[in-house]
């Protein structure tokens, strides 16, 4: 007997079976879990909303916020033991890593006992600070989405900070204040790392590393050494400013040598500059490097799983012969493939580059570019098959990261896709500035107009500044914009700077465009000819439209300019990593209750750990009350609409006879729930008829494919609701939706609460997100305070009249019906307005 | 002409998130991280606003307040403090402040206060 049975047993609380005594007992204490639940969930919206960057917090804001936090969760994770007499004893073992991890981070203290090389296959989420960004986000890939990813290790923070101590380069770094760092101090440093001894434990387990590796390659293999800075490829993409190294021979001493050049690379005016920017000095970074089996490519190149300068339902692909750096660094011409996001993906648009050399791995190790051989240089680098294996991939990824990409790839001689690289993608969108209003620009000479793409749109003024080389950088004016045959990754030097960047030839998917959309510089590429027309030293207006249109005119035209946006709450250090602490509390990974990793050890936040207690608790007494002698007590609620839902009557809920399996909605005597199906069945809110879903609505979905329509038997497994006359928790699961509501609704005011939570959805995240707009724009008309998170919703109300509360009750039991089906006609963001005024307007309809 | 905001806080962070947000207001702002350079610089300069922290080492809030009050007896001040309770709330309104803030502070309600404490409803130049 367990030790929780003993006690009850003690207590005289019994177990199951036992009639009603037991019950009330038994809900009691689930009221109490559900208390510290909802107690937790507030604190937790609290939280991000502090942090949201609406307000000005100082340091000592987040530890006595997160000790209220930890209380609340701590109460609920003991109470849930308790009522489910210890099912689940992973889930505190959860609460505590997870815990850990915050406490270590409030309190900056690094991890204990850190190893120094971890293979891809070993890391785990939390392990971030240890293995940097990229080694994270490949693990991922490999770990979660199971894609093929190279093998790999990456050689972890711990390393690079025992490499640096055992060379007492630590505060030689650290004295280096990035402002005032010349070019000869940090050439000297980088001179010493280069000739830096590594410590016996870090020699040992490189060699160890590189041995596990040969095992699996068997062939002369060689490595990409690459940076892996912390947060690289999440918050901030570091996109090209540290150093690669690639084609290392899998050898100890060549690996040494290399993760030395990428260690120097850190200490460079390029990598310190775009430190500066963020806040960051040299001494603060403490650099994990990723050792990745190299790819003996045929083709390479990036995807970006949206179009950045146009529609969401297209990716974009960048290919050309051999290794992909020179794809990524912009050097060389690429194809341009459009293709658009479907089922089966359709291929859009090929253009075709002239690449007239590529770059290939050399035998001896080190890379060198070769002239293309005749024939291959106006073929296209990929087969049909090819794209559409890559655009799948592509799309299952985003699906996975739940957000649009910048996808690094390779294909070997052999055929095979491998994923070097994924990492967030910014669009370049204009932030809410404003843009040109054509009207000013009348009069002004046109230097320049409707050349080259867009790959960050705005308006912005400065005089011409046409770059020569990297070293005359140096000379360029603060506020100039720059112009230059090709795009470089070099430019971030001067970007802080730079009002706009326009370069005659290019990629929309190189390190530089994402470095400008990243800084927010308006940038247009593949002009053509501007550095011949526009001639340095002259002030011009730089306007990079919304609908992808550029004109460049003479003088400066202060009624387009955008405002100036100044640096964001972003930029700022201490905000960054107390808002770092927010995605080991806030967002919300286990949604699904019947998918496989619904599973305690799955959590990976405390809404994660939150949300396990809350669906469990609810399992828990459903089965208690099914498996209960009176049987009466779970109920099916016999409605017009087939929405399957069974209730568990905890008291004074349900008005019927003995022994009945069935209720009506006149039965229905508890509060909330009335009123909420009320809303529910109300005539022309739930639409019968089948809203058509293409099969490019389900591929954003990775998920199992169960007929979206009304089938009342596939869901009575799922929707419960358990009540009592002024109490409803209810699950609901339609299609792919998953909706909590948890509502105590009596004369009482002040004990009056709502909270709702909204997640999941068919559809590709485009329609996902504009659903969530749609919902979030509905519940803050009722007056609810809302949070979002990607595709999910989580609503408060509070201090309501019993009245309001039933009529906000009936409003959500409509607006679940409506929004059933409405993310497949959600084809572009006005449709947003349209529906969410219909609805509040009391129009149901479904028609376009 | 811009209105000019002085902001005094022993954290840098709320200096420089400050400074974010009421710059892109159009405001001009400096910030100090202790009462002394703020004095100093009240020497030379008239602020339209003050913001400063109550409670800080060396010259407090109130000090500040007190030296405005004596230079600039139609400059506006702000009082902010993490260690919100009436006796501090009650002590910084006897010593005559505009408005009062515990942390953390709602931008957009300090946005308010500072535009009620200049008599402009909208704009800031």
């Amino acid at each position: 007997m367990k030790t929780a049975d003993i006690l009850r047993s003690f207590l005289g609380l019994g177990r199951r079976n036992n009639g009603r005594t037991d019950f009330s007992a038994l809900f009691s204490s689930f009221r109490d879990v559900l208390s510290s639940h909802n107690r937790a969930v507030e604190e937790i919206a609290d939280m991000a909303d502090k942090l949201s960057g609406d307000y000005i917090f100082d340091v000592n804001y987040i530890r006595p916020s997160y000790e209220h936090l930890r209380q609340a969760v701590s109460d609920a994770v003991k109470g849930f033991d308790a009522f489910t007499d210890d099912s689940y004893p992973q889930l505190s073992s959860a609460f505590y890593r997870i815990d850990n991890e915050i406490v270590r981070l409030i309190h900056d203290v690094p991890a204990a006992a850190a190893a120094l090389v971890v293979h891809l296959e070993d890391i785990t989420w939390d392990m971030e600070r240890l293995v940097g960004g990229k080694g994270l986000h490949l693990a991922e890939v490999k770990n979660g989405s199971g894609l093929s990813v190279p093998s790999g290790f990456a050689v972890t923070a711990k390393a690079y900070t025992d490499f640096m101590r055992h060379n007492r380069l630590d505060e030689a770094a650290a004295r280096l204040r990035s402002a005032a760092a010349t070019e000869e101090d940090l050439a000297a440093l980088r001179m010493m790392i280069l000739q830096g001894e590594f410590p016996h434990p870090l020699s040992d387990a490189l060699a160890a590393g590189l041995s596990r590796l040969r095992k699996g390659c068997g062939r002369p293999c060689f490595l990409a050494v690459r940076s892996s800075a912390v947060g690289e490829d999440s918050e901030f993409s570091f996109a090209g400013q540290f150093t690669s190294v690639l084609q290392v021979p899998a050898e100890t001493d060549q690996l040494k040598q290399a993760y030395r050049q990428v260690i120097a690379g850190i200490f460079t005016q390029k990598a310190v500059a775009y430190l500066e920017r963020l806040g960051l000095g040299p001494g603060d970074v403490r650099m994990p490097v990723c050792c990745l089996l190299m790819v003996d490519a045929r083709s390479s190149g990036v995807v970006y799983t949206s179009d950045p300068s146009g529609s969401a339902d297209a990716l974009v692909i960048s290919s050309s012969w051999g290794l992909g750096e020179p794809v990524v660094e912009g050097s060389v011409e690429t194809d341009h493939i459009v293709v658009r996001k479907a089922a089966v993906p359709q291929v859009v648009s090929r253009r075709i580059g002239r690449k007239s050399s590529f770059e290939k791995g050399a035998s001896s190790g080190g890379t060198e570019t070769v002239g293309t051989p005749a024939g291959m240089t106006d073929q296209l680098s990929l087969e049909d098959d090819e794209i559409i294996r890559l655009a799948k991939q592509a799309i299952s990824l985003e699906t996975y990261f739940r957000r649009p990409l910048d996808i690094e790839w390779a294909i070997d001689r052999s055929g095979r896709l491998f994923i070097l690289q994924a990492r967030p993608l910014r669009t370049g969108k204009n932030g809410g500035r404003k843009t040109a209003a054509a009207s000013a620009l009348q009069g002004f000479t046109i230097l320049m107009k409707d050349k080259g793409s867009v790959v960050q749109r705005g308006a912005a003024a400065g005089r011409v500044f046409v770059a020569k080389g990297p070293d005359s950088l140096d000379s360029f004016p603060r506020g100039g914009v720059l112009v230059a045959r090709h795009d470089s990754s070099e430019f971030v030097r001067v970007m802080p700077y730079a009002s706009a960047i326009i370069t005659d030839t290019g990629s929309a998917t190189s390190h530089m465009a994402a470095l400008c959309r990243e800084f927010r510089v308006p940038t247009v590429i593949n002009a053509g000819d501007a550095t011949r027309l526009l001639a340095s030293g002259g002030e011009v207006t730089v306007v990079a439209g919304d609908d992808g249109t550029v004109g460049v005119y003479e003088g400066i035209v202060r009624e387009v300019l955008d405002q100036p946006s100044g640096a964001s709450m972003e930029d700022l250090y201490e905000f960054r990593r107390q808002r770092y602490l927010l995605r080991y509390i806030s967002p919300l990974f286990l949604i699904d209750p019947l998918a496989d990793e619904f599973r305690p050890e799955r959590c990976r936040t405390l809404h994660d750990v939150l949300r396990f207690i809350h669906e469990k608790s609810v399992m828990h007494l459903v089965e208690r009350a099914r498996s209960g002698s009176r049987g009466r007590r779970a109920v099916q609620l016999s409605l017009p609409v087939p929405a399957g839902i069974m209730a568990v009557d905890m008291g004074g809920g349900l008005d019927i006879g003995e022994g009945r399996k069935k209720a009506s909605i006149g039965e229905v005597v508890s509060v909330p729930l009335r009123a909420l199906l009320e809303g529910l069945t109300l005539p022309g809110v739930w639409h019968a008829d089948m809203v058509s879903l293409t099969a490019h609505d389900f591929v954003g979905s990775m998920m199992r494919m169960p007929d979206i329509v009304n089938d009342a038997e596939n869901f009575t497994e799922n929707n419960f609701a358990v009540i009592t006359r002024e109490y409803m928790s209810l699950s609901l699961r339609f299609g792919y939706h998953f909706t909590v509501i948890d509502c105590y609704c009596s004369d009482l005011m002040r004990n009056n609460h709502l909270y709702f939570r909204f997640g999941g959805g068919a559809t590709d995240m485009a329609k996902r997100s504009r659903r969530v707009d749609l919902i979030s724009f509905i519940l803050k008309e009722f007056g609810f305070s809302v949070l979002v998170r990607g595709d999910l919703i989580t609503a408060r109300l509070a201090n309501v009249t019993r009245e309001d509360m039933e009529r906000i009750l009936d409003q959500l039991g409509r607006l679940l019906a409506y929004t059933r089906q409405l993310d497949a006609l959600l084809h572009d963001d006005s449709r947003v307005e349209l529906y969410a005024r219909r609805f509040l307007e009391g129009d149901y309809s479904l028609s376009k | 002409m811009k209105h000019s905001i002085m902001v005094i806080d022993d954290e840098k962070i709320v200096g420089d998130m400050a400074r974010l947000s009421l710059e892109q207001d159009g405001f001009e702002v400096e910030t100090f991280l202790s009462g002394e350079p703020a004095l100093a610089r009240l020497q030379h300069k008239r602020f339209d606003v003050v913001v400063t922290d109550l409670k800080m080492r060396g010259i407090d809030g109130m000090e500040v307040l007190r030296t405005v009050r004596s230079l600039y007896p139609e400059t506006k001040v702000i009082m902010i403090t993490a260690f919100a309770n009436l006796d501090t709330a009650i002590e910084a309104l006897r010593g005559d402040v505009h408005d009062f803030f515990p942390k953390p502070i709602k931008i957009r309600e300090l946005k308010a206060s500072i535009r009620r404490a200049i008599g402009a409803d909208v704009a800031a130049t």
